[in-house]
């Protein structure tokens, strides 16, 4: 499939890319591993008139330790993020979901930032130009409908990280520079709920680090798919347990992971967080698999989850 | 649209293109230089059959702007075989019948010769989970695994 035109910079540095950001007027797109953004680029699903290539910026290439804290940076690609020794014996929920990621080559391209601020997806939303200008323009090509849901006043697109879930419930947080500086907000806080444009980033912001507090968790991540490669999540469940704290999170159901933390470890509390989730998820039919099917395996997928990891001892 | 210069260590030789910025890795190994082994299928990276070796990694060369990769050392199934004796991955191919209408070949020879290159002797799981990035539409893995593995044996 033929890319459409575009410019091409490279930066060295965080605030040179934020300086074409601003010369350009917003009309470009962030470049990492580029596994998203380039098919999103040749469905005519992104059309910027420059693409600013990231993977130059040495300090987002790093895993360091820190004051308490494991700060990886945006750029570090999925395989060299599973593969560190600090991951696995800390956080066991985000190396099974670095793991269930797509495929090994993928996760060797594809950076945990660009992981993160992947677009959401839906079955008549990433298509060609010509299909979907057959089919007529939904909420998020800017039309004034959904094409999934009738009547629908909202976009159903479901957001397909892995890692996210798990990260949150490692109650990480992620570094942003913009045009209006520096911040650091939890990572739950980046979503707005709306499928149209599902990340709540300011113009032009950079997300630079992810930051999880450096202390030993269990941890599980369970993913619904048809096969055991490649696919994306049809249903997403990561559980961690720090200092006797049980955090689930589920995602690939509607624009926005859902987070719920449980009382204790108990049937009860897990039996009531199970069906929680049950009713929060909200899905339609726009990926392989029904709505329904889909809706039921969110209970099934969190009380494994909680099973896996206290039997597992993980 | 202007177009940009780029240097690339080709099959060990070494090539200055001008090419678009908006050109895929893939267009410019097929289209430029000829080298018509890595195949363009889905286009999205969705299947592997463009895989190439870039720096010692597997990339999709479908996903990739020729602009990123100025400068690297790319590896296509073409640049396989050494002084004109085909690669042990190749040989193993042939004999274990591993080909069957053969359009994910090149790129399931790439994928598994990075593979070995950065594990020697990798287990039938570590290859089963290596080769599951490439998809072959015949379903032929069952002899493809087991020409890694006689290849890894070599």
């Amino acid at each position: 499939m033929i890319l459409p035109r575009f410019e091409y910079k490279k930066v060295q540095s965080i605030a040179s890319a934020i300086a074409l950001y601003k010369k350009h007027k917003g009309k470009v797109r962030y470049l990492a591993g580029g596994t998203d953004l380039v098919p999103l680029l040749k469905l005519r699903l992104a059309t910027p008139a420059v693409v600013i290539d990231l993977k130059g910026i040495e300090e987002l290439k790093t895993i360091s330790r820190h004051g308490g804290w494991l700060a990886i940076g945006a750029n570090v690609t999925l395989f060299d993020l599973k593969n560190d020794p600090a991951v696995k014996e800390y956080f066991p929920a985000l190396y099974e979901s670095l793991d269930a990621t797509s495929c090994e080559t993928l996760q060797m391209r594809g950076t945990i930032g660009g992981n993160i601020l992947q677009d959401v997806r839906c079955l008549q939303y990433n298509k060609s130009m010509e299909w979907r200008t057959a089919r007529g323009f939904c909420f998020k090509m800017g039309g004034k409908t959904c094409n999934v849901v009738p009547n629908a006043k909202t976009c159903f697109a479901n957001y397909c990280s892995d890692n996210a879930p798990a990260l949150i419930t490692l109650s990480a947080k992620a570094r942003l520079s913009g045009p209006g500086g520096e911040r650091t907000i939890k990572l739950e806080k980046i979503f707005n709920g709306a499928g149209r444009r599902p990340f709540a980033l300011e113009a032009g912001e950079i997300l630079t680090r992810i930051l999880i507090p450096l202390k030993k968790t269990k941890g599980a991540y369970e993913k619904l798919r048809v096969r055991d490669s490649m696919d994306y999540p049809l249903v997403g469940v990561a559980v961690s347990v720090a200092d006797g704290k049980v955090r689930a999170c589920v995602g690939g159901i509607g624009p926005e992971p859902r987070v719920y933390d449980l009382k204790s470890a108990n049937d009860g509390a897990v039996n009531e967080a199970a069906d929680k989730a049950y009713t929060d998820a909200r899905p339609a039919s726009n990926t392989v698999l029904s709505a329904a099917y889909r809706k039921k395996m969110v209970p099934v997928l969190l009380k494994r989850a909680v099973k896996k990891v206290m039997q597992g001892g993980k | 649209m202007k177009t940009m210069k780029v240097t690339l260590q080709v099959n060990n030789e070494k090539v200055d293109l001008q090419v678009r910025p908006y050109e895929t890795l893939l267009e410019t190994l097929r289209d430029r230089l000829d080298l018509t082994g890595a195949k363009e299928a889905c286009g999205m990276g969705a299947c592997g059959a463009c895989t190439v070796v870039v720096n010692g990694v597997p990339l999709r060369s479908c996903l990739v702007l020729t602009p990123e990769v100025d400068g690297a050392e790319i590896t296509t199934v073409e640049g396989l075989k050494k002084d004109k004796k085909l690669h042990p991955l190749q040989e193993a191919f042939m004999e274990k019948g591993a080909v069957q209408c053969g359009f994910c070949t090149s790129g399931m020879l790439m994928t598994a010769k990075a593979l070995l290159d950065r594990n020697k002797k990798p287990t039938k799981k570590e290859i089963v989970r290596t080769i599951s990035s490439n998809i072959c539409r015949c379903t032929g893995y069952k002899k493809i695994i087991e020409a890694v593995e006689a290849a890894a044996k070599r």
